[in-house]
């Protein structure tokens, strides 16, 4: 954040709270995609931040750290993945499995490895990298501090995102992705396997959320148990109220991002109880799920 | 040597019917070759089977000489072999060249489809066909028509020597047919081979050199198109079998039991009406038959009457009072029985027992307080399952049982009670002899309590023999009600349900020979 | 002949359980192994530790309880074909429900008033899933996504109430204020928390079993669960059980998370119920929807708890291996229930 008279510390800091919604959101996208519902976000982001933390201080190397805590939310994703596809179980209660499961070992290993099951605190770990850009650009009026100033992490999220909407619309890969998930009947006639593309969706899915869990920890330069709090969830919404497409999640984030944002700015002086803040996309959510159904049914049952 | 030879295919499904049952097939180079024959002969699975969609039980495949297995849709592209499907596998929201060229996207570079090399190369062989189909444009946009078009793009683009359509012609319209006949005659002159599967005999004669006739998974004959006239066809297609006449006494008690009055039904999406104007009467102790190929309104018929879908115009009256709309539950309550064709998902619950199946309709009448009484529910299900012959006893569930038993639960179920009105929708499909008799014997025991019935089936042999009264339907109108069922042979019924004739036509001239 | 075929399929079904369970535990040893410094010791406090005196035992019975309520809400609407995933929120709501109506009465009569509060939780719960039935019903929204996404909206509404207006000040704000002790359900195993409520649970086990089974609207739910369209023909009014069973799906976690409050806790505290629902899914596959199954089920599910609080206070590991434990269980038992849930899906 700068102190330029033009700054906006509500939009700066929705950018940087939006980040995890988004990321995961993405990744989420991709399952989504591929017709499979994807629930295990959270236990996804929770992993990527326990993992991505630990070993970055084990290692002492913070981009190591990270990766390796990204490998590890993949691995769990692959678990979930092929239990459901290969073993042919129940994908929601697969996903509620894959949280249940990342929180009870997060809090396992934590235990194990540093005896406490509150707060890790690794003050060790240096702070994540901001992106440098000349002081100039910083201060141009409200867009130089909305832009620039974050972490590298934001700025690799707005190239993943991008990078997604490419692979999604222009390669065969994203492609046969979308065609799973409309037609997985199609997909077989022409002698592809849909599940190839589920899985490789769940995979991507891990890949985000851990990352999107390790911005969390790193960040704090600390473990949180249950970290994630809540954000699979509200990157799953995102997803659906984005119309299933970058943009739209991008938005839908951002949206999120601007509430909690302004909910914490206003915690005590706004009468509003912050629970109702936090209520609302849910209940967004539903109400545009009923009108939408209605416009369907409207729409099927004129003539 | 013929270009294909297919010998001695067998494919047995899962409740042991014989899909294919040592069926010899051969094509030649550069022919047209129809396959016809009525619902369930085996047509489209052998197609299937061909284009790896299916595997075969038994029996061998060589193409130009050489063994080939076929284990999927990959394996029959690579030996040129292409497939339109009757139902077509396209994403509606995919463009045409995304649809097109799915599964074989021309790359730009490591990472990106080329789009515009796609839509070129597509563009080609849109061109040289005559369609009028822009690559871009979303599938869901396009005419039924130009959707055949995409799917058959999808094989030209694969460079298919061997195309084969099922049903083409069942949703296009007189113009899209014409098109279509026109683009196979061209890939006819660009040297590549066309199977084409179909029961319209008017399409047979039009397009192909030669023809198979298959009936109940077995090749009945091959013939050159040049050789045989419709009614030669059509005798192949539906066989000659002892007729059996029933012994019944001829009476009709008289009072009209159900009347549709000028029953139309729409559907958004389709240009032609499902049923279209049909007037139809039932008498009390008669029995009225319908006839069709399915397809042609049997269906739509059968869910209108039950109370399961509603009419876009008309009325259906019952003992004079107009029914159209009324809840099943209610038709039930004025004496209505209905035994359908979908036995396994509407006329059965396959994961319940005999039991529960059979009381579905009369369990309020079992009732203390809320709460069934077991005792008379056991005690009626015994009563019926004996009476019946059920195999298994009432605890069984339903999916265990033959499909014979299966239709007397259904049976049991719907007689059990006293009605006025009946309608039986192939109730004997699937079924072997001894049960198909008892089926005929219950419904007579109807007629002669004074109930009125209507009989849809596809099954001419059995219709001939039971019914006071055969009505056949063909696009979803009545073409034919004839009374004096004694004199009839199939063949004349077959013109009927084939379009070759017709005794109610509109005003405007309709020649015998229009394509069907 | 039907009889055996009865038993071979109650058989493969126990087989695919056993599997599951057989599969679960040994994961769960192995990770012992790993952890725990003693892991002998780990192990015999984790599968045994709970039988070991009265106060274990008895507080595994009392977590069964809730577990049976959520079970037989999410049975019930299973075996309709609808899918109530907002039984978090139902549950922990119905319990607030009933503080409320307690704390409104401080001086009432103990059973009437009790009554009367198990009654709000029952009816604020049973309406809260409605609402998901009813848009169903009428407009064919998703009910198991609308269920999931209210339920989340009420978990945080009920926070705000219990840690501002009906908080107690004295406890931190992190529970309400205490209800009158005349609404304490009566203990019955001492020292554990182990109350009333557990005779309760299995009446309502007998009482759905008998309504499922026996009573005509169960009758045409379980048709309608297995087959809609085969209903229709028959004549049951099926949008009716679009809705009914919603209702009863949420008075069932409403009413469980009553009577965790009456009977263990005294007042709504933070979070006391949270995983009772998603559990309640486990234990409502784990028993195959039957209503009498889930009380094997749901003691399964409390025994594991126990057996972590045991190991936890006895030995060297974490009581979160419980969790682990549930979710290989949750992994697992679906890739043998695949077939019933599946088919259900898929628009019975």
């Amino acid at each position: 954040m700068t102190n330029s008279p033009f700054s906006i510390p509500l939009v700066h800091n929705a950018i940087d709270i939006m980040t995890p919604f988004l990321l995961a959101g993405i990744g989420g996208l991709f399952t989504e995609l591929a017709g499979m519902l994807n629930i295990a976000l959270e236990g996804l982001i929770l992993t990527g931040a326990f993992f991505s933390i630990v070993f970055a201080a084990a290692t002492g190397n913070l981009f190591l750290g990270i990766l390796l805590g990204l490998l590890c939310a993949m691995a769990l994703a692959y678990m979930f993945g092929a239990i459901t596809l290969y073993m042919r179980a129940n994908v929601f209660i697969t996903g509620l499995a894959t949280n249940l499961f990342a929180s009870g070992f997060t809090i396992v290993l934590a235990y194990h490895l540093f005896k406490t099951k509150g707060v890790i605190q690794f003050p060790g770990i240096p702070k994540l990298p901001a992106l440098v850009v000349p002081p100039l650009l910083q201060r141009i009026p409200v867009v130089g501090d909305i832009l620039f100033g974050h972490n590298v992490i934001i700025y690799v999220t707005w190239a993943i995102v991008l990078l997604s909407a490419l692979v999604i619309y222009r390669t065969p890969f994203g492609l046969r992705l979308r065609g799973t998930g409309l037609n997985a009947k199609t997909i077989v006639s022409l002698g592809l396997n849909p599940r190839r593309y589920q899985l490789a969706g769940i995979l991507i899915s891990g890949l985000t959320c851990g990352l999107a869990g390790a911005m969390l920890s790193v960040e704090l330069a600390a473990f949180v148990p249950e970290i994630s709090s809540g954000r699979g969830w509200i990157a799953l919404v995102a997803i659906y109220l984005g119309n299933k497409t970058p943009w739209g999640i991008f938005v839908a984030s951002f949206v999120f991002g601007m509430a909690e944002s302004i909910s914490n700015y206003a915690q005590g002086s706004i009468r509003v109880p912050v629970e109702f803040i936090l209520a609302l996309p849910y209940v967004f959510t539903v109400v545009a799920m009923i009108l939408y159904s209605i416009f369907r049914y409207v729409r099927s049952s004129r003539g | 040597m013929p270009y294909l030879e297919m010998k001695g295919i067998t494919k047995l499904y899962p409740n042991h019917l014989r899909a294919n049952d040592g069926i010899d097939f051969s094509l030649e180079k550069n022919e047209i070759h129809a396959i016809v024959g009525e619902n369930g002969a085996g047509k489209t699975t052998l197609m299937k089977i061909l284009y790896g969609l299916e595997q075969l039980d038994a029996g061998s495949i060589m193409l130009s000489g050489k063994n080939v297995t076929i284990h999927g849709p990959l394996d029959a592209n690579r030996l040129g072999i292409g497939m339109v499907h009757q139902h077509f596998k396209l994403i509606p929201e995919f463009s045409v060249a995304e649809n097109v060229v799915l599964g074989i996207e021309p790359r730009k570079n490591v990472l990106f489809m080329d789009r515009n090399a796609a839509v070129q190369r597509i563009s080609e062989v849109i061109a040289s066909h005559g369609f009028n189909i822009d690559p871009r444009a979303r599938v869901l946009t396009l005419t039924v028509g130009q959707m055949q078009q995409v799917e058959i793009v999808k094989m030209l683009y694969r460079n298919v020597d061997l195309l084969i359509l099922d049903e083409p012609t069942s949703v296009l319209t007189e113009q899209e047919i014409h098109k279509l006949f026109e683009t196979l005659r061209s890939l006819q002159k660009d040297g590549k081979t066309c199977i084409i599967i179909t029961h319209k005999l008017q399409e047979v004669m039009e397009i192909s050199d030669r023809v198979t006739v298959m009936r109940k998974g077995k090749v009945i004959a091959v013939r050159r198109t040049a050789e045989v006239d419709k009614a030669e066809l059509a005798r192949l297609m539906v066989g000659r079998s002892v007729l059996f006449q029933i012994e019944r006494a001829k009476n009709a008690c008289g009072s009209a039991v159900l009347e549709l009055v000028n029953v139309t039904l729409k559907q958004r999406g389709r240009d032609r009406a499902l049923l279209d104007a049909v007037n139809l009467t039932v008498r009390s102790c008669e029995i009225v038959g319908v006839a069709g190929v399915s397809g042609n309104g049997l269906g739509e018929l059968e869910d209108v009457v039950a109370g399961l879908r509603r009419i876009t115009s008309g009325r259906i009256l019952h003992n004079g009072e107009d029914i159209a709309g009324l809840a099943p539950a209610t038709l039930r309550e004025r004496g209505l029985a209905y035994v359908p064709a979908d036995r396994l998902r509407r006329g059965a619950s396959l994961q319940s027992t005999v039991t529960e199946n059979m009381i579905v309709t009369s369990h309020h009448r079992f009732l203390r307080a809320g709460f069934l009484k077991g005792g008379k529910i056991k005690q009626f299900a015994e009563r019926l399952t004996k009476s019946f012959s059920i195999d298994g006893g009432p605890r069984v569930p339903v999916g265990t049982l033959s499909g014979g038993n299966i239709q007397k639960v259904i049976l049991a179920r719907e007689l059990a009670t006293a009605s006025n009105l009946v309608i039986v929708a192939e109730p004997t499909w699937g079924l072997d002899v001894a049960s198909s008799q008892f089926v005929y014997e219950k419904i007579l025991e109807m007629r002669k309590a004074g109930a009125g019935i209507l009989f849809i089936s596809s099954n001419l042999d059995e219709l001939l023999g039971i019914a006071d009264a055969i009505a056949v339907m063909y696009r979803g109108r009545v073409v034919a009600f004839l009374s004096n069922v004694k004199g009839l042979s199939k063949e004349r019924i077959g013109e009927y349900m084939l379009g070759l004739r017709d005794d109610f036509a509109p005003p405007r001239t309709q020649k015998k020979d229009e394509p069907a | 002949m039907n009889e055996r075929r009865k038993f071979g399929e109650v058989l493969t079904g126990l087989t695919g359980l056993t599997l599951t369970l057989l599969l679960s535990f040994c994961l769960v040893i192995g990770l012992i192994f790993i952890l725990s410094r003693t892991p002998l010791r780990t192990i015999y406090f984790f599968f045994v530790g709970a039988f070991t005196n009265r106060y274990y035992l008895g507080n595994m019975l009392n977590v069964a309880v809730p577990l049976v309520f959520t079970g037989l809400g999410i049975s019930i609407a299973f075996k309709a074909s609808v899918f109530n995933l907002g039984g978090e929120g139902q549950i922990y709501a119905g319990g607030l429900a009933a503080t409320a109506v307690c704390l409104a009465m401080p001086a009432a009569n103990g059973f009437l008033g009790g009554l009367s509060a198990l009654a709000g939780a029952a009816v604020l719960s049973g309406a809260i899933a409605g609402v998901s039935g009813f848009f169903r019903m009428k407009w064919n929204t998703d009910e198991m996504i609308s269920s999931f996404l209210l339920s989340s909206a009420v978990v945080l509404a009920a926070n705000y109430f219990i840690t501002g207006p009906l908080g107690d000040p004295k406890n931190n704000l992190l529970a309400t204020l205490a209800v009158g002790p005349q609404y304490g359900l009566a203990r019955i195993f001492p020292p554990s928390k182990l109350n009333i409520s557990a005779f309760f649970a299995m009446a309502a086990a007998l009482m759905v079993f008998f309504f499922m089974y026996k009573s005509r609207a169960g009758y045409e739910m379980r048709m309608c669960g297995l087959n809609r369209e085969f209903s229709r023909y028959g004549g049951i009014n099926v949008s009716k059980y679009l809705v009914l069973p919603m209702i009863m799906s949420g008075a069932l976690h409403g009413l469980g998370g009553g009577l965790m409050v009456l009977g263990t806790y005294g007042a709504t505290i933070e979070g006391y119920s949270f995983g009772m629902g998603w559990n309640g899914i486990a234990v409502a596959l784990i028993a195959k929807n039957n209503p009498l199954g889930l009380i094997p089920a749901a003691f399964l599910f409390a025994y594991l708890d126990a057996g972590a609080k045991a190991a936890m206070l006895n030995s060297d590991v974490t009581f979160e291996i419980a969790a682990i434990a549930q979710s290989f269980i949750f992994y697992f038992v679906t890739a043998q229930a695949l077939y019933g849930f599946a088919r259900k899906r898929r628009r019975a």
